[in-house]
């Protein structure tokens, strides 16, 4: 079920009245409702692969408990490695396997040996990389004794199953969220209200922002051979804020929502395009992969603390992880590779914790400086985006031959209407989340000190526009197909 | 009680949401150019004379035939050719309709008009389409009621609920009440009845179409099927007919055999794509329809079949 269809209007505030109204006397009743409301959201996709879901908890859960009985290290390690391999069995079956297969075969082709590529038809299970990794977080956490194992499979089940983040996150880490499913939560009245107000705002984003300037980065990304440089800068800027407004927009609807059902998420975005320098960018960009890598890749691998050779390597080891875990392609893994590249100064010259605060704080402009590493750094991501949207290394090859030309300093050849339209959106927005830069996400305190009439018509302002501009169409979030 | 609160501001919220959105919605199209309009498509005197068509219907009581279908229809059969069979035919097709509009229309008009014979012309497009462009024919063009809201839910569409505001806004307030329908608009002619004669041309576009399979959706199904009862229940004999297109558009679509097949199992069907062998540039204006010499030729032999068929035996 998506987040921007007419199914889950319904839905929502369905599972929410039967939630609070009809199953909220017992804990485990309320468990074992999100547990179900989370199947049936995620059944509506494809029932089929409800089945891995089902497997991965059952696995971890045992595995957890298994972990609380065990006596000696090597029977703890066993556990661990049976959750490590069932969950990466799956993820790397259903997402990697025809990855390796064509590799392999392409590589032998490059030695003059052909070989019959047996690849499967196979469907990618709709957001398991995200529940793979949450699910991985407890066993861990459970073998490194940060967590206690849970004895409730109903809470753990809903956990896992959690229908807000199940798809594409934030990746809960078990030590948050279970934890929340183990005591009794209370209706908040100004939680649901800041809940309703970031579902609102993740509705914009996507709706509104990514969607329209998707329009124009899909025209230009499917034939830059048609396009003039310049068209093509647009379509890499409109392409940076079209996934921006995506991801961090599903973000804002998944923890706006589990904030109507008494749960806090982790913030996942926190307005990366105004961050000064790479490594501030990925402080604020998918919050929660980036310190699940950082918690369970890179600091086993010895982090920082080791010397500048092996802390490159760690470096490399978990970009080039990051870019393997979003898609099974080359031009992911080059992507991972480019933020390496961009990163590795920074670390290995101790300033990526240069710019911890958000910009300006307490400023309404920023200096002339951080204006200049605002831009320098988007620059640098939205080429790195390049390699992300592409389909495949020589596409993105093409894209970047066609974009540095002569005609970069043309007028671009894109649908003037289409374009003026999206822009002036955009500004909109970027007003909105300069302004609202401090807060958790935009909009959360706007208007918050004026007479109620002007919140709401501001945000009645914003389903306006969302009534038009939206696609005609329900489009899917990208970050599903991760 | 904070619950109770919660709901009540929720409520509260919508109403104010609703009025504010249907305030905007007007000022915006009314105020703002076409272009910055992109969910709203409200068109009085649109392309196909949907608007003359309807006013034209009470003038028509008590019709021998009424057609009903797409552009192919309105397009296709010509009331005069009819006429000098001494048949009284209204055309009741609009641009791109899909059963989702002939049901609306039906319900509307069917016992004003009467008819001992429907003819349905089926393309199998307006069965594999989502009813978007037809709807918002409907909704600018003709009296809303509660069947245009319906039919909005049917379609689910933003384009399409945006519109019908607005047009429910205009139907309240009656101000497109005096609102007059050029008859001639570009090459298109309206004639009365519901026809729309184009002024002779003849198709040039021969490029290939890429193959492809008409894919029917399930919910143009059912509404086609609820037609097909009510005309039943009514008494009203039937005839399915698929008017010509040309036969580089026909032969691009690979299962034509098994959509006739399906209509051909619903009672009396003729597909005339089959039956005749027009040329593709002499008898057609575009790849779509037919230019008048083909109109004649196509109407000469529907009347003919119907005729063989025992099809046009009934008494007025």
């Amino acid at each position: 079920m998506l987040f921007n269809s007419t199914d889950f209007l319904i839905f929502l505030p369905a599972v929410f009245l039967v939630y609070w109204f009809i199953v909220n006397k017992s804990l485990k009743l309320q468990n074992l409702f999100i547990a179900i409301a989370s199947y049936v959201f995620y059944g509506w996709w494809d029932w089929r692969f409800l089945s891995l879901i089902g497997i991965s908890t059952i696995v971890d859960y045992s595995v957890g408990r298994g972990l609380a009985k065990a006596r000696t290290p090597k029977i703890r390690k066993l556990l661990l490695l049976t959750s490590i391999f069932v969950n990466l069995g799956f993820l790397g079956f259903f997402k990697y396997f025809n990855f390796f297969v064509d590799s392999f075969v392409s590589a032998f082709s490059a030695l003059g040996v052909t070989l019959n590529s047996p690849s499967l038809s196979l469907i990618l299970p709709v957001g398991i990389s995200f529940y793979t990794f949450q699910t991985l977080s407890y066993t861990i956490d459970v073998y490194r004794r940060k967590l206690d194992p849970t004895t409730d499979i109903v809470a753990f089940a809903a956990y896992v199953g959690f229908f807000p983040q199940l798809v594409a996150g934030p990746i809960e880490r078990a030590i948050n969220l279970l934890p929340q499913f183990q005591k009794t939560r209370k209706f908040n009245y100004s939680e649901s209200v800041n809940g309703l107000q970031q579902i609102l705002w993740g509705m914009f984003k996507k709706i509104v922002i990514a969607d329209r300037c998707a329009e124009i980065a899909n025209l230009v990304f499917s034939h830059p051979s048609r396009y003039t440089g310049s068209a093509l800068i647009f379509g890499v800027i409109l392409f940076s804020f079209q996934i921006y407004g995506d991801f961090s927009g599903y973000s804002d609807i998944a923890i706006g929502t589990a904030r109507l059902f008494g749960f806090n998420l982790m913030k996942n975005f926190a307005f990366p395009y105004f961050s000064r320098d790479i490594a501030e960018f990925w402080r604020r960009w998918h919050i929660s992969l980036t310190t699940w890598f950082r918690d369970y890749l890179y600091i086993p691998l010895g982090g920082s603390r080791v010397g500048v050779r092996k802390k490159i390597r760690n470096i490399f080891i978990v970009f080039l992880t990051s870019g393997f875990w979003h898609g099974a392609s080359w031009s992911f893994v080059i992507w991972g590779a480019i933020h390496a590249i961009y990163y590795l100064p920074l670390q290995i010259f101790d300033r990526h914790r240069k710019n911890i605060q958000i910009v300006a704080k307490a400023r309404l402009f920023p200096s002339f400086l951080e204006v200049i590493n605002m831009l320098g750094t988007f620059t640098l991501v939205a080429f790195g985006w390049i390699f992300f949207r592409a389909e495949n290394i020589d596409h993105a090859a093409s894209f970047i031959k066609h974009m540095i030309s002569r005609s970069i300093f043309s007028i671009p050849n894109l649908p003037i209407r289409e374009l003026l339209i999206t822009l002036g959106l955009l500004v909109l927005f970027l007003i909105l989340e300069w302004l609202g830069r401090e807060n958790e996400y935009a909009i959360e305190t706007l208007f918050v000190k004026q007479p109620r009439i002007f919140r709401w018509g501001f945000y009645a302002g914003l389903i306006f526009l969302i009534g038009m501009f939206m696609q005609t169409k329900e489009t899917p979030f990208i970050y599903f197909q991760f | 009680m904070k619950m109770k609160t919660f709901l009540l501001k929720c409520i509260q919220f919508i109403c104010f949401t609703a009025v504010c959105y249907t305030a905007g919605l007007i000022i915006w199209e009314r105020y703002f150019p076409d272009s910055f309009t992109p969910n709203i498509n409200y068109k009085i005197g649109s392309y196909g004379h949907m608007n003359s068509r309807i006013k034209e219907i009470p003038d028509y009581p008590e019709v021998d035939v009424l057609i009903l279908g797409s552009s192919h229809a309105y397009r296709g059969f010509d009331p005069r050719i009819f006429a000098q069979y001494g048949l009284n035919v209204f055309n009741l097709g609009s641009s791109a309709q899909t059963p989702i509009q002939t049901k609306v229309l039906l319900r509307r008009y069917l016992e004003e008009l009467n008819p001992e014979l429907v003819i349905y012309e089926v393309y199998p497009g307006t069965f594999s389409s989502d009813g978007v462009e037809s709807a918002l024919d409907i909704l600018a063009n003709d009296d809303n009621d509660i069947l245009s809201i319906q039919m909005s839910f049917k379609i689910n569409n933003i384009k399409v609920y945006n519109t019908l505001i607005y047009a429910l806004f205009n139907d309240i307030f009656a101000l497109e009440r005096d609102f007059i329908e050029d008859k001639i608009k570009g090459s298109d002619t309206y004639i009365e009845g519901g026809f729309v004669e184009n002024a002779l041309a003849y198709n040039k576009n021969a490029t290939d179409q890429k193959p492809s399979d008409w894919n029917l959706k399930q919910d143009q199904l059912s509404a086609f099927e609820d037609i097909l009862s009510t005309l039943n229940e009514n008494g009203i004999e039937v005839v399915l007919i698929q008017a010509p297109i040309t036969s580089n558009r026909y032969n691009a679509y690979l299962n034509n055999a098994e959509i006739d097949q399906y209509f051909r199992g619903l009672g009396h069907y003729f597909n005339f794509n089959e039956m005749m062998n027009l040329s593709d540039h002499d008898h057609f204006y575009d790849s779509h329809h037919l230019n008048q010499n083909g109109v004649e030729l196509f109407n000469q032999e529907v009347l003919t079949t119907l005729d063989v068929n025992g099809l046009l035996d009934f008494d007025k």
